[in-house]
């Protein structure tokens, strides 16, 4: 097998193989800027350099040249080489900065270069604590700089598009941006203006960079020149939580990161999975973040004469157990939602069982023609395919419209029917209706009896994606029932670990009063003298995956190993998605 | 205003775009057609450009503000780049730099009333062994700069007489 030698040490490879992935996925480090794994490798921010040669082979015999003391004949490359652009080839001596004190020079140097026109704002800007240049100059930089002149001054606080603000000065040029937009979103708005030590990324004069995909660029960039208009000066990154979780805003279930501060999720940023979304999700994921803060339920809510009052959470179980009880059976109707997880839809449907009534049926939200074909889709629900396999009956808007007029008690899981324009305020208006929800509504405003259920950013829940792939999130926001501190599987940022309860930037405020759908069911089995207990999440998937056929195999710790389970699904579900 | 090409433009421009297997490449050519037809190279101009060659319009404005010989605005009929860099600073390049902003009555950098003259102070043109020495509109070198021939240059260029080419020996050494 080929072998390449890094820092002394050999190491066996097959294939193709860039140096500098190469490298990095044997966990070692080179510093860099310009390259991505996922596009072209242009080559030009010059900080991986690396040394590399060749063991001299004698062309006759085929063995290896030695010298005087017996060691190989080492014939070097005349200079340094970038390590992004080289390709790993058999025989391949490398040293990197670790063993080489040319190469550390040369990075130093080619650093002391790099911030020759850099502002020194790192106090004030977005990217300190997870900025490449910041970390790297730590690293590998000089101590200061010699360079005593003016820096250049370039435009500031240009707002590029809607969502995206550029400060030119801190550019450093590595064309990350304009390659994502030549490359993976296609929309070319992008270009490097002007030359020299005036260039920086700018749109086509008069044009708007409202390109979809346009934050992205904000996690590309290596340094702080593109931040995102919405969450900047909001946070700094190491005060807050880091917790891996699913996009709901649509079908494609895109792999992404919610950051919290103080149980208020402040941004969203995409998570590497090759299998869904690469490195990339589109803009309208971010915006998401607003819906687990803003305009949530708290408490459970009554209609008492025409208005909603907030209740006690016994007098909820009460009214659902009692309006169940003094309906006729034929005339419940239970309706799942593609908007919740595979968890709260089989517990649902588990209730409905026990209860003798029908499975529940649901609607899938989709709309023809939002779809670009790449993180987009027209599937506006996260788990349109997971309430396909739990065996709910799919109806149509019509038919759900007769189903709901033959009902007189109807239950409604996190789906906002009214909003989606299926039903009308009048077709609820003479039956009872129980909303399970986790934001108002128009839907919940026409409730009796809403009982607010956790979002997908507090409860750790799975959804089957358009391509039939389930993937979980995890539980990245307190309830008012929950703690930090005890709950191991929450992470914890400097800010929770180092504070106390009694600091001022910890408050209750941001907790919501509101349970997953699973422990208000099983309160109401108990009421109801069923047995019926679910605990977790992860225990209900372990029940789902013994029973039901299609989720064989699928648990919590294969979802996480494996980042999502591809299930079977019929091709016809899949290209409808 | 809206900026047209003419057909023998379009026509030129095919041929341009003949040449190369893709049309990227045709992108710099096609400028200077647009630019020798409309005298400079406005956003509106890129726009035109970008439309023509179905390129994205941020690809030609990155082109076009590379190059400092495409005019990213409006300049006078004829823009003077009075060299400035060493050889000609050292035989008086400021100097004649000088003479012309008082002849012209402008600011290095401004273009006449008329329209007629911008001036520009500008680096190295690889001319220094006729130094001092301008360039006239990207094109034409007037070289070893005196007073009076700037006078004339001038006189001349209104008029509409463009400089000739002119042919300079480089000294030789003979006995070596």
């Amino acid at each position: 097998m080929p072998e390449v030698i890094i820092d002394g040490q050999q190491y066996e490879f097959e294939g193709q193989h860039k140096l500098l992935q190469f490298i990095q996925d044997l966990g070692k480090e080179v510093p860099f800027f310009c390259y991505h794994p996922s596009m072209s490798i242009p080559a030009n921010c010059r900080q991986c350099m690396v040394k590399v040669g060749q063991y001299v082979k004698d062309r006759e015999t085929g063995d290896y040249e030695t010298d005087e003391n017996g060691e190989n004949v080492i014939r070097w490359f005349p200079k340094l080489q970038t390590a992004c652009n080289i390709d790993v080839a058999d025989g391949m001596v490398v040293h990197t900065q670790e063993t080489d004190e040319l190469v550390r020079r040369a990075q130093k140097d080619n650093l002391e270069f790099i911030l020759i026109n850099h502002p020194l704002d790192c106090p004030i800007c977005d990217q300190a604590g997870e900025c490449p240049l910041q970390i790297q100059t730590y690293k590998y930089g000089p101590e200061g700089s010699r360079f005593e002149v003016k820096k250049v001054h370039k435009p500031k606080r240009v707002q590029l598009g809607p969502r995206v603000v550029l400060d030119a000065e801190r550019c450093i040029n590595c064309t990350r941006c304009t390659r994502f937009t030549e490359e993976i979103s296609k929309t070319h708005q992008l270009t490097i203006t002007s030359r020299g030590d005036k260039n920086y990324p700018i749109t086509a004069p008069g044009a708007e960079f409202d390109d979809p995909y346009s934050l992205n660029t904000v996690d590309l960039c290596p340094v702080g020149a593109l931040t995102s208009a919405d969450f900047r000066f909001k946070a700094r990154v190491w005060e807050m939580n880091q917790t891996p979780s699913i996009d709901i805003t649509n079908g494609k279930g895109s792999n992404i990161d919610l950051w919290t501060r103080d149980n208020i999720i402040l941004r969203i940023t995409p998570r590497f999975n090759a299998d869904v979304n690469d490195h990339w999700i589109p803009d309208e994921s971010r915006e998401a973040y607003k819906l687990f803060n803003e305009n949530r339920i708290s408490r459970p809510q009554q209609k008492l004469e025409g208005e909603q009052i907030l209740s006690s959470w016994n007098n909820a179980i009460a009214t659902l157990t009692e309006q169940i009880e003094e309906t006729d059976n034929s005339k419940i109707l239970f309706i799942g939602s593609p908007h919740a997880s595979v968890e709260e839809n089989y517990s649902l449907g588990k209730f409905t069982n026990l209860l003798g009534l029908k499975q529940p049926v649901f609607t899938p939200h989709i709309e023809e023609g939002t779809g670009d074909g790449f993180l987009i889709t027209d599937d506006q629900a996260p788990n349109t395919n997971g309430c396909r396999l739990l065996g709910f009956t799919e109806l149509d808007g019509a038919s759900l419209k007769k189903e709901v007029k033959k009902a007189e008690l109807v239950v409604l899981l996190s789906d906002h029917l009214i909003d989606r324009a299926l039903l009308s305020e009048s077709d609820l208006a003479d039956k009872f209706v129980i909303a399970f929800a986790t934001n108002h509504s128009e839907t919940t405003k026409a409730a009796d009896l809403v009982i607010p259920i956790t979002t997908a950013a507090e409860h750790a829940a799975s959804y089957v994606n358009t391509d039939g792939r389930i993937q979980r999130t995890f539980r990245a926001k307190e309830i008012r029932y929950t703690n930090r501190r005890l709950d191991l599987e929450m992470s914890e940022g400097r800010l929770d670990r180092y504070g106390t309860n009694f600091d001022n930037w910890v408050t209750e405020d941001n907790k919501i009063d509101c349970l997953p759908l699973w422990s208000f069911i099983s309160e109401a089995a108990k009421s109801s003298g069923l047995d019926l207990t679910l605990t977790e999440g992860r225990e209900i998937m372990e029940e789902i995956a013994e029973t039901l056929e299609p989720f064989k195999g699928v648990s919590y710790p294969v979802m996480d190993e494996q980042s999502g389970i591809q299930l079977s699904i019929k091709s016809k579900e899949k290209t409808k998605a | 205003m809206a900026y047209e090409f003419t057909k023998e433009d379009l026509k030129e421009i095919e041929k341009i775009k003949a040449k190369f297997p893709e049309v990227m490449p045709a992108t710099l050519p096609v400028l200077w057609v647009a630019q020798k037809r409309f005298g400079h190279v406005e956003p509106e101009v890129q726009k035109l450009v970008a439309k023509t060659l179905d390129l994205p319009e941020a690809h030609v404005h990155g082109v076009a503000t590379f190059y400092t010989q495409y005019y990213k605005e409006e300049k006078g009929k004829f823009v003077l780049d009075v060299c400035t860099c060493l050889s000609c600073q050292l035989c008086g390049g400021y100097d004649i730099l000088h003479y012309l902003e008082k002849k012209l009555g402008i600011k290095t950098g401004n273009t006449t009333e008329d329209g007629m003259f911008t001036l520009n102070q500008v680096e190295c043109l690889g001319a220094c062994g006729y130094a001092p020495m301008l360039q006239v509109t990207n094109d034409k070198y007037v070289n070893h700069l005196t007073p009076e021939k700037v006078d004339k240059l001038l006189d001349d260029l209104k008029e509409g007489k463009e400089p000739e080419y002119e042919k300079i020996g480089m000294p030789r050494r003979k006995n070596i």
